[in-house]
């Protein structure tokens, strides 16, 4: 009888335990993003586009386009910059113009 | 928490190729063979477009639903910094700016205003973007990026009314929790003309198919426009504001724009003379059964099914074609769910030989508005809607 006694209260206050750890966030709602990485393809100016991009977007945004030709890898790269502000130096933007161009350039 | 799940994942090749190599010319024109699937918190395994932040597109055959679950429905964000956990004792809605008084909502009390509930299409503008010739920039999605949902909330009208416009008022904004990385990312914000926002259909919403909204979908509270585009539905809504002039930002001046002519489109590749936001979405049907690139049996009736929707003006009616379009039948409308719901339309036919067969189906709404053979060329890749051609055999 007093050790059921014992475990009762024992059970109870880590019962109010767990509630009390557990009202703090009663009203909170959280999910966790899962962190999915992206290869780029091997070449000269990945590493650039690798460090610059991911500053704004993840990566595969970049083998999700269906291939554009250097004119309009250029266009995308300079809205990045001049629209969004993305911090790309002229020498960078220019390797990584090139890399998206040949490594990612129009399917014909 | 965070996982490098690079080698966990799995890359699945699906559809696309396939579907071309069996149909021919009547395949969709998919520009990539493989897709990648991933589960997201919350979420079925969807289509993963981009991670960071989340693009999400909806397999097909989800859409045989009347209804799409939450679990189903695509994701898209803007801008990196999403909401990922929301206290519902902090979450307030502000609403102020050229109203008499201004309000800090709390979820309690945003439930306290009627309650209004009604089936909608959510539709992204670029759904659809990926079929474009020339190819557009930009998130690539096929059909996936739209559903239908069954939206509960409070009337936009009745917390514009609370806080009191002002005379004069011309546009209200809306901005949610995301935010960019760098502050000169141009943060989501969007407006409606005035007296859009006062229209009685268009509502703050708590709930999605009866549950409290996704996180991914805007938790605690989104806007919700129905007929017009997704742009206008801010997720995680937390700040509306009155402007006594017409609203300025990046999202509505420079993005999300469309040719201001008929068609809303220019001769492919080129730049249109002038352009206006992109606003109410236009009339679409899909096929989803049978699927593209099917083989099926002579004497067996086929059964076609799809969905059809417009923007907030009904169905009027459905004509399928099973010759590529040389003679067209009407299909039998199924259960009308409301102006802004998507309604499934069936059509069954017997093959008498066998061969190839391009099956189509054409949408025309209340006030006339169809779908074109050719497509509808403009810039950024909005309001897809050309007649979808699908190829089976017959054998």
């Amino acid at each position: 009888m007093k050790i059921l006694l014992i475990f009762t209260v024992l059970f109870s206050s880590v019962l109010f335990a767990l509630s009390q750890d557990r009202t703090p966030n009663a009203t909170v709602r959280s999910i966790h993003l899962p962190d999915i990485r992206t290869d780029l393809k091997p070449g000269e100016g990945r590493e650039k586009a690798e460090s610059l991009c991911v500053i704004c977007h993840s990566l595969d945004y970049i083998p999700m386009q269906p291939g554009f030709s250097k004119a309009q890898w250029a266009a995308i790269v300079n809205k990045m910059i001049k629209v969004f502000g993305a911090p790309i130096n002229e020498a960078d933007a220019n390797l990584i113009i090139n890399y998206l161009a040949e490594k990612y350039g129009s399917k014909e | 928490m965070t996982k490098n799940l690079t080698r966990r994942d799995f890359i699945r090749a699906v559809g696309g190729i396939t579907a071309m190599a069996v149909s021919g010319d009547l395949g969709p024109d998919v520009f990539a063979a493989q897709k990648r699937m991933f589960q997201f918190p919350e979420k079925d395994e969807l289509i993963l477009l981009t991670s960071r932040p989340p693009n999400l597109e909806t397999p097909l055959h989800h859409f045989k639903k009347r209804v799409t679950p939450n679990k189903s429905l695509f994701v898209r964000w803007h801008i990196a910094n999403i909401p990922t956990s929301i206290d519902l004792k902090e979450w307030r809605l502000k609403v102020g700016g050229h109203t008499e008084k201004e309000l800090l909502l709390s979820m309690d009390e945003l439930k306290k205003f009627e309650r209004v509930t009604y089936t909608a299409v959510i539709q992204c503008a670029g759904n659809g973007r990926s079929f474009f010739e020339p190819k557009i920039p930009g998130a690539q999605w096929e059909h996936g990026s739209m559903g239908n949902v069954t939206w509960t909330g409070a009337r936009l009208r009745d917390i514009l009314n609370r806080a009191g416009m002002k005379s004069g008022a011309i546009d209200v904004s809306f901005n949610g929790l995301d935010t960019g990385t760098l502050p000169t990312v141009h943060d989501f914000i969007r407006s409606l003309p005035a007296d859009k926002a006062m229209e009685e259909d268009v509502m703050v919403a708590y709930e999605m198919n009866g549950e409290p909204l996704l996180l991914l979908n805007g938790y605690p509270a989104r806007l919700v426009v129905p007929g017009w585009y997704a742009p206008y539905w801010i997720k995680a809504l937390n700040e509306i504001s009155v402007w006594p002039k017409r609203f300025e930002g990046f999202w509505m001046d420079i993005a999300y724009r469309i040719p201001d002519n008929p068609c809303a489109c220019v001769p492919p590749g080129s730049t249109p003379q002038k352009t206006i936001p992109i606003r109410r979405m236009n009339t679409r049907s899909l096929i989803l059964e049978p699927e593209d690139g099917a083989r099926l049996s002579l004497k067996k009736p086929v059964r076609m099914m799809g969905i059809a929707f417009s923007g907030g003006f009904k169905i009027k009616d459905v004509i399928v074609s099973v010759d590529g379009g040389k003679n067209w039948r009407e299909a039998k409308l199924g259960r009308d769910e409301g102006r802004y719901s998507w309604i499934q339309w069936f059509h069954t036919w017997v093959p008498s030989k066998p061969g190839r067969y391009g099956l189509m189906a054409r949408a025309m709404n209340g006030i006339g508005e169809s779908q074109p053979f050719e497509s509808l060329w403009n810039p950024a890749g909005y309001m897809w809607n050309k007649i979808e051609k699908i190829g089976i055999t017959v054998e």
